[in-house]
């Protein structure tokens, strides 16, 4: 059976069953700076993700209760997203992990919403990965299975500190937590090396190519993927856990995933790389690297 | 008297040439405007409005001339992370062809009927697409 084709990283920011009103879409452009985008329904991505040949897309909503006062994005709207799509959407949950009921919120989002995994943003939601105070959140997910989408590495976002999100802050919890899978997405950019050290270091770290801040894709994917650090890492030794990632809205999904077919990879990589990882780190599937 | 009337089409394909003169002819057809001019006006810079024998091997044509033109491997200063959106803008071919190709076309009115030639095609050029486009009809006459 064909593998699908899995988008590990789009956001539901602008959907209408997101930004139910004029104030909620005021404030999802102020928060993600894409100043000059509109809401459209869900539907309409799925015009998008049929050119692109993608499958299915992992929507990861992102919880600001504590920083900003609401989320890009609920819980629940992803829960009815989903709901809604059930062959097209994978449902992520987020959490302020500073919010009082963070665990309650949580255990809501898997016990009950069934949500797929847990996203969170160290640089905005100002917290580093390796903080004690977030065992709680890391021993949920464990319970659960769930893995965790991490911003990871600079974000061009507003109101974002890149401290947070080196990838040397989230070894401690690979280290403390070999069960968790936690991919660091955007291949942690600019810290790619520190990425794959840790990716070649800890089987239950990932990262994703939702990556694009310079040039066109394909130069882009060049730089990152072949100068910065030889292809051969990606064929070989990483082969397994690096995913596909779109980053959308923000991103270009098209010319990305032209650009990703256009590396000189082996078939079988592509394959792994455009959804069988996907599956893997969703805990559909299981891989036992040797 | 001007009328002013917009189309909304949602584009499936990232470059494509989607034939709309009925539905400029239909908006014609039902203005109150008898006699003047219809201007077809697109409100995007990655798309165009073209006229042209409505022939699928000159659309062909046409595609392969924009590309070789526009390459998508080409050296463009607009693909850089641009401030202002907070986005990449990795779509320059779009809006070069979109400046190749122009954003508007204008027919006359006579006694309640767009004038086409039997060979002329109105067409909205998607060339950054999917997306949800917006075209202006606007007809100005008496």
């Amino acid at each position: 059976m064909k593998t699908p084709v899995i988008d590990i990283h789009a956001h539901p920011w602008l959907f209408e069953e997101v930004c139910t009103t004029e104030e909620q879409e005021a404030f999802v452009i102020d928060m993600t700076g894409l100043y000059k985008s509109g809401s459209f329904p869900a539907e309409e991505h799925f015009i998008q993700m049929n050119y692109n040949g993608v499958d299915k897309c992992v929507l990861l909503p992102l919880d600001l209760t504590t920083t900003h006062g609401v989320s890009l994005g609920t819980n629940e709207q992803v829960r009815a997203l989903q709901d809604a799509f059930p062959d097209r959407f994978i449902g992520f949950a987020s959490v302020d992990p500073f919010r009082d009921d963070a665990c309650d919120v949580l255990e809501h989002a898997f016990g009950t919403l069934k949500l797929s995994g847990l996203k969170l943003h160290p640089g905005k939601q100002r917290f580093y990965p390796s903080d004690e105070a977030l065992e709680p959140i890391w021993q949920i997910c464990e319970k659960y299975n769930k893995p965790v989408m991490f911003h990871a590495g600079m974000s061009v976002e507003p109101y974002t500190l890149s401290k947070y999100s080196h990838p040397m802050e989230f070894e401690e919890l690979a280290y403390n937590h070999p069960n968790l899978r936690i991919c660091l997405a955007h291949m942690a950019w600019p810290w790619v090396k520190e990425a794959c050290m840790l990716m070649l270091k800890y089987g239950n770290v990932y990262a994703d190519t939702a990556c694009l801040y310079f040039d066109s894709a394909r130069e882009f994917y060049d730089q990152v993927l072949t100068k910065d650090i030889p292809i051969t890492w990606v064929d070989r030794g990483l082969r397994h856990q690096i995913m596909f990632g779109t980053n959308d809205p923000r991103l270009e999904a098209i010319r990305m995933k032209k650009a990703l077919e256009a590396l000189p990879l082996r078939p079988s990589t592509k394959e792994l790389i455009m959804g069988g990882n996907a599956l893997v780190f969703l805990g559909l599937e299981e891989y036992t690297r040797d | 008297m001007i009328e002013h009337n917009e189309i909304q089409i949602m584009t499936t394909e990232y470059n494509t040439f989607i034939r709309i003169t009925e539905k400029v002819r239909d908006i014609v057809s039902n203005s109150k405007i008898k006699n003047g001019v219809v201007y077809v006006i697109t409100a995007h810079t990655t798309t165009g409005i073209a006229v042209n024998e409505g022939l699928e091997c000159l659309e062909s044509d046409i595609h392969d001339l924009l590309s070789n033109l526009v390459p998508e491997d080409g050296n463009y200063a607009h693909a850089r992370f641009l401030h202002s959106y907070g986005a990449m803008g990795n779509n320059p071919t779009g809006h070069l062809k979109s400046h190749l190709t122009g954003n508007h076309c204008v027919f006359p009115i006579a006694d309640g009927t767009i004038r086409l030639g039997k060979a002329q095609e109105i067409y909205l050029c998607e060339f950054d697409g999917p997306q949800d486009r917006t075209v202006y009809i606007t007809l100005m006459g008496e």
